[in-house]
């Protein structure tokens, strides 16, 4: 058989690593910058686009997608020509995926800056960006698949197994999470309300974790941790049992996102039971990892690369392991919209995805330049200091979760909340401040590798094309002695896609479609009312400025809840929602049951300076809703889009929303005149508090029957 | 030894047996017309029938002339072995019957839910199923004891002594057991990739058998929520949860001097009292009433006018309930009756203080007047003696 004489193509991992190693540090320092201004909120400007509200989800998308997502894209372009024997199928999808990726990345810091958001938690970026993301995402797949038919290697590698489903399911969630209708170019209502919204949104947002942040980075770990350590995979039986059983269960357990919600119990349930048993198949990566090392140790205390690949899938295990406790009902009763669920997810970020990448790239680099590290030095330094800030940042953080969890619930004994919620935000400030430091620590540590590897490339010469050679694959296969049963669906990529296809889809099918078919899992309520025009204005400035980040709407049905907030909160009370609202995380109260707790006044006097109203808040102050115009043009535009929503607005309504709207606003103005704030009736402020009274107002109204038969 | 197991079978399969046939005799006759449960039934039957044959055959066996001969040969360990599983089937028969005495009472509670499965009730159905699924370990165990007693002596003759380890110890070994490094040869694949080399070694046994426990924990914690019921769901726990706090609260009470309310709520005059409630009033009341009860957001407190009356019981009610749809909220989850009646007493020693920058009059003239209920007629008339003498603490 004759032997093909072929080239890799290096240049396409080098700009995916500079890449990898530009947006790390970027994603780092805003969420350095955010993590300030919980401390410290003068940080925010008084300046709409410096506000954590934008920021925040800046931090998540800038580390999640473009950090992990070059880091993704770096690992698999170098090691998937390797381990088929072939370049990649053309150079010019590559250069597609790469520029296209980048530009996805930078209309995306743009537009959530600008406050240009679904209000979707991971899924922020508005429609137009939604599809350039699909259609990079096909680029992606299709230059993987073409580069995997005209393989030279005959069976696909447990690593590719990982890159297949990852391609897969990332394609299905986010076209599915991402239905919506424009309204405009930059604003989109999500085509899924309430309930349903919720529960599309978390079985994106947990699997986002699962396939974007876990699967390929596993994958990775098959590639790069046995290359690294030059030892063999520990087991191949393993990797099918744990590969196969981890894709199938993770898709399941996204309502445990959800726990004591308005979701339908059984699907709470479903995802606890899930959770669980993920236990095994995610510690099946971990271990196939550590004990691929095993006759390797000596090697990792000299070895740096090993070092930050160990850290690396100990931090996975760790967080794979505290992520179903965190899903059984009663630890979730605690940890949830706390501190914990941060200190949890960077356990995983920074250990998990962040140690895995550095470790792969001080391997990549040296090699593709044809050198040595500059600096061995260097790279342990950055390894001590960024595992000390991995510590430092998550010990005050659960710290502080579990303390504010434990101040909301606690009463006196004569049965009063013994904590203002303003009371034990104060208590954080300390926690806040230890996180920074973790933070400031491990962003140093990042930056001392850019040194570091800017240093081996200038003193190295880059291979651009790696010669290889391998015979081609010619004739069916035939198997010398027996072969594992699995070996088939190696061989058979086609069918191993559908195969990981259909495997995905069951889960998240069993769990959201009935409750879009069967009615009872969302009980209507006969009272809740659409917005109004003036509270859709309102509800959607919330949405820019990233309310949701820091206020959950959604009261859980615990005593101290429900006497800090009010009722706790029904499945049928979001019906009109268009995205859903109920953040994950609490900095601030719950906002459910604001509507009518304060004058008109005070959320005036609030949003212009929230210390005035609370003395001691760390929300940033939002001066331009004072000065800005409702963009009333939009009016039309939005009720007809919430009308082929189903939102039952009467017909034509549209033409008249705009009289409605002035008639609200005059009335709320009115309203603060007479407690001596003079406003203009068109001012943002004033559609912004129109959408805070109306907050768990419509409840309230429902006949009390109609209530008692909802809390059943 | 021999007859011991026989009576221990029959002892786990007839109770099975005749529960199934009181429960179904109870709920329903109709039942032998629904075909789930005739099929359930039968292979119930066929399955016991099994059961009865097996343990004859092993009976048989065990009374024969070639076991006993065998059993010379290493009485031992073939005495263990049988030890062992009689020791199985005790532990086993006695969870079935306990596991069925514990159930039987709850079946006349359950027969009155309406949930069917198939056309028969939840307690039927899954009794029979649990018969079913008893029956097919029971056949198991037979089946392996067999496999056991006759392989008894073959295999063990030719295995040389291991010096036994402790039990903690060959388990800890067992739950790790792994090809040793020097071994990885032999189970070394011929998998290449770009110079990655796969081994075969078995699943780490503690993973395994810890991937099973998840799995069966969370079927269990299903069955549990939804199927039993055994667990309250959110709704019913917020519930049991809320009456617990009202009883905790009552009998705190009962003990407690905390316990003012509007029908005994009086202006307390201690220097400490009030200054507990301007402590209050700063942090809590003065973003809306300013900090000298001037009023912004909310009314003016230094005047007379009163938008919901001016006396202790009024401002305690207030204060206690709230007029939510004028924006004042509730505080009685924030604060202790007595915490409001402190505040409340020291919103009582504003009148009259002339704050800089006052908020313009709301509401009515209030004046102190006679009760409007004899229940209050204590408080009220304390009221009115009390008021006048404290002295503005606020100023400054």
């Amino acid at each position: 058989m004759e032997i093909e004489k072929f080239q890799y193509d290096n240049k396409i991992v080098r700009n995916f690593a500079y890449a990898t190693m530009l947006w790390g540090i970027v994603g780092m320092l805003v969420g350095l910058f955010a993590a300030l201004q919980l401390v410290w909120p003068v940080l925010n400007f008084e300046l709409p686009y410096t506000t954590f509200g934008r920021l925040r989800p800046l931090h998540t998308n800038a580390v999640i997608f473009a950090f992990v997502g070059n880091g993704i894209f770096m690992g698999v372009y170098y090691s998937l020509q390797r381990l088929l024997k072939a370049r990649m199928f053309s150079d010019f999808l590559s250069k597609i995926h790469f520029w296209g990726w980048q530009l996805i990345i930078v209309l995306a810091a743009v537009t959530l800056v600008l406050g240009k958001t679904t209000g979707k938690e991971y899924a922020e970026l508005e429609w137009p960006i939604d599809i350039l993301i699909t259609l990079i995402w096909v680029v992606f797949g299709w230059n993987m698949i073409g580069t995997i038919v005209r393989r030279r290697e005959r069976h696909l590698y447990v690593a590719i197994w990982f890159y297949i489903a990852t391609f897969v399911t990332v394609a299905v969630l986010h076209i599915v999470n991402s239905v919506e209708i424009p309204v405009s170019f930059w604003k989109s209502y999500s085509w899924y309300a309430g309930v349903q919204d919720a529960l599309v949104q978390w079985w994106y947002g947990h699997n986002a974790v699962a396939f974007f942040l876990t699967t390929p980075y596993l994958g990775l770990m098959y590639y790069f941790m046995p290359k690294a350590a030059n030892r063999p995979v520990y087991s191949y039986r393993l990797s099918i049992i744990h590969f196969w059983a981890l894709i199938f269960l993770y898709i399941w357990a996204g309502p445990h996102h959800l726990l004591y919600t308005a979701v339908p119990d059984w699907a709470q349930s479903l995802g606890v039971a899930f959770s669980i048993m993920l236990i095994a198949p995610s510690w099946g990566g971990m271990i196939n990892g550590l004990l691929t090392l095993r006759g390797a140790w000596d090697k990792v205390r000299d070895d740096v690369v090993l070092k930050f690949m160990v850290v690396a899938v100990t931090a996975y295990g760790m967080a794979t392991f505290e992520g179903p406790m965190l899903s059984i009902k009663s630890v979730n009763a605690i940890s949830h919209f706390t501190d914990w669920t941060i200190a949890h997810v960077h356990v995983g970020a920074l250990g998990w995805n962040g140690f895995l990448t550095f470790g792969i790239l001080y391997w990549l680099i040296p090699r593709m330049f044809r050198t040595k590290l500059y600096s061995s030095k260097l790279a342990n330094m950055h390894f001590w200091i960024g595992t000390l800030g991995i510590i430092l940042y998550a010990v005050p953080l659960y710290w502080a979760g579990v303390m504010q969890s434990l101040m909301w619930k606690e009463f006196t004994p004569e049965g009063q909340l013994k904590w203002q919620f303003l009371d034990t935000v104060t208590k954080m400030m300390p926690y806040y401040l230890g996180r920074a430091i973790g933070g400031t620590l491990y962003l140093t540590g990042a930056l001392i590798m850019v040194f570091n590897l800017i240093k081996t490339i200038k003193q190295g010469d880059f291979l651009a094309n790696e010669d290889a050679e391998a015979a081609p694959l010619v004739g069916a296969y035939k198997a010398h002695g027996t072969d594992h049963w699995h070996r088939w669906i190696e061989r058979k990529p086609v069918q191993f896609m559908v195969l990981s296809l259909v495997v995905i889809l069951i889960g998240g099918a069993i769990e959201i479609v009935p409750t879009f078919l069967i009615k009872s899992n969302i009980p209507t309520i006969s009272s809740v009312k659409p917005y109004t025009p003036l509270e859709l204005q309102g509800r959607d400035i919330y949405v820019r400025e990233g309310c949701y980040v820091c206020h959950s709407q959604m009261v859980r049905p615990f005593r101290n809840e429900t006497a800090r907030y009010g009722e706790y909160s029904k499945a049928g009370e979001f019906v009109y929602d268009h995205p859903f609202q109920w953040g994950s995380k609490r900095t601030g109260p719950d906002l459910a049951r604001v509507g009518g707790k304060y004058p008109d006044s005070w959320h005036y006097n609030h949003m212009m300076d929230p210390t005035s109203m609370s003395p001691g808040s760390i929300m940033p102050t939002y001066p331009w809703l004072l000065e800005d115009q409702i963009d009333v043009s939009s009016t039309v535009a939005k009720i007809k889009a919430m009308q082929r929503l189903g939102v039952p607005y009467p017909e034509g309504y549209s033409q008249i929303a705009a009289a409605d709207m002035q008639k609200q606003a005059e009335q709320i103005a009115a309203n603060l005149k007479k407690d001596g704030i003079e406003t203009l009736p068109d001012r943002e402020i004033v559609a912004m508090i129109a959408y805070l009274q109306k907050l768990g107002r419509d409840i309230k109204a429902a006949p009390k029957e109609e209530v008692a038969k909802l809390t059943n | 030894m021999k007859g011991k197991i026989l009576t221990l079978l029959c002892m786990t399969s007839l109770p099975l047996l005749s529960i199934a046939g009181t429960t179904d005799a109870a709920t329903s006759d109709s039942y032998f017309s629904n075909a789930l449960f005739n099929t359930l039934l039968v292979v119930i039957i066929l399955l016991a029938v099994m059961v009865i044959t097996v343990s004859r055959a092993l009976k048989n066996i065990v009374s024969s002339d070639f076991f006993l001969e065998k059993m010379k040969k290493d009485k031992e360990q073939a005495n263990n072995k049988a030890n062992k599983v009689a020791g199985l089937l005790i532990v086993f028969s006695l969870l079935s019957v306990t596991a069925f005495s514990q159930a039987a009472p709850v079946a006349a509670v359950k027969a009155v839910a309406s949930d069917r499965i198939g056309g028969i009730d939840q307690f039927t159905f899954y009794t029979l199923v649990v018969t079913i699924f008893l029956e097919l370990v029971t056949l198991f165990l037979l089946f392996s004891t067999f496999k056991n007693i006759l392989g008894a002596s073959k295999a063990k003759a030719e295995t040389p002594e291991v010096a036994a380890k402790p039990l903690v110890q060959s388990l800890f070994d067992k739950m790790n057991y792994t090809t040793e490094l020097e071994d990885e040869g032999s189970i070394l694949l011929d998998h290449d990739y770009d110079g990655i080399k796969e081994l075969d070694n078995n699943l780490p046994p503690w993973w395994k058998y810890g991937f099973y426990l998840t799995i069966i924990v969370a079927f269990i914690y299903l069955v549990n929520f939804h199927i039993t019921k055994t667990s309250p769901l959110q709704g019913e726990e917020y519930k049991l949860s809320m009456k617990k706090a009202e009883a905790d609260i009552a009998e705190y009470m009962k003990t407690s001097a905390n316990n003012v309310d509007e029908t005994s709520v009086k202006v307390l005059t201690d220097a400490t009292e009030v200054g507990k409630g301007k402590e209050i009033f700063l942090t809590t009341c003065s973003p809306c009433h300013g900090k000298f009860g001037e009023g912004t957001v909310g009314p003016n407190l230094t005047d007379d006018y009163w938008i919901h009356g001016g006396g202790i019981v009024d401002i305690f009610k207030t204060i206690k309930y709230g007029w939510p749809e004028k924006g004042m909220k509730s505080w009685k989850e924030d604060f202790s009756p007595i915490q409001i009646q402190q505040v409340a007493s020291f919103i009582r020693t504003l009148k009259g203080t002339n704050p800089p920058k006052p908020k313009d009059k709301q509401g009515d003239l209030y004046v102190e007047g006679p009760a409007p209920a004899p229940s209050d007629s204590t408080a009220i008339k304390k009221d009115s003696v009390s008021v006048t003498v404290t002295a503005p603490t606020v100023a400054k």
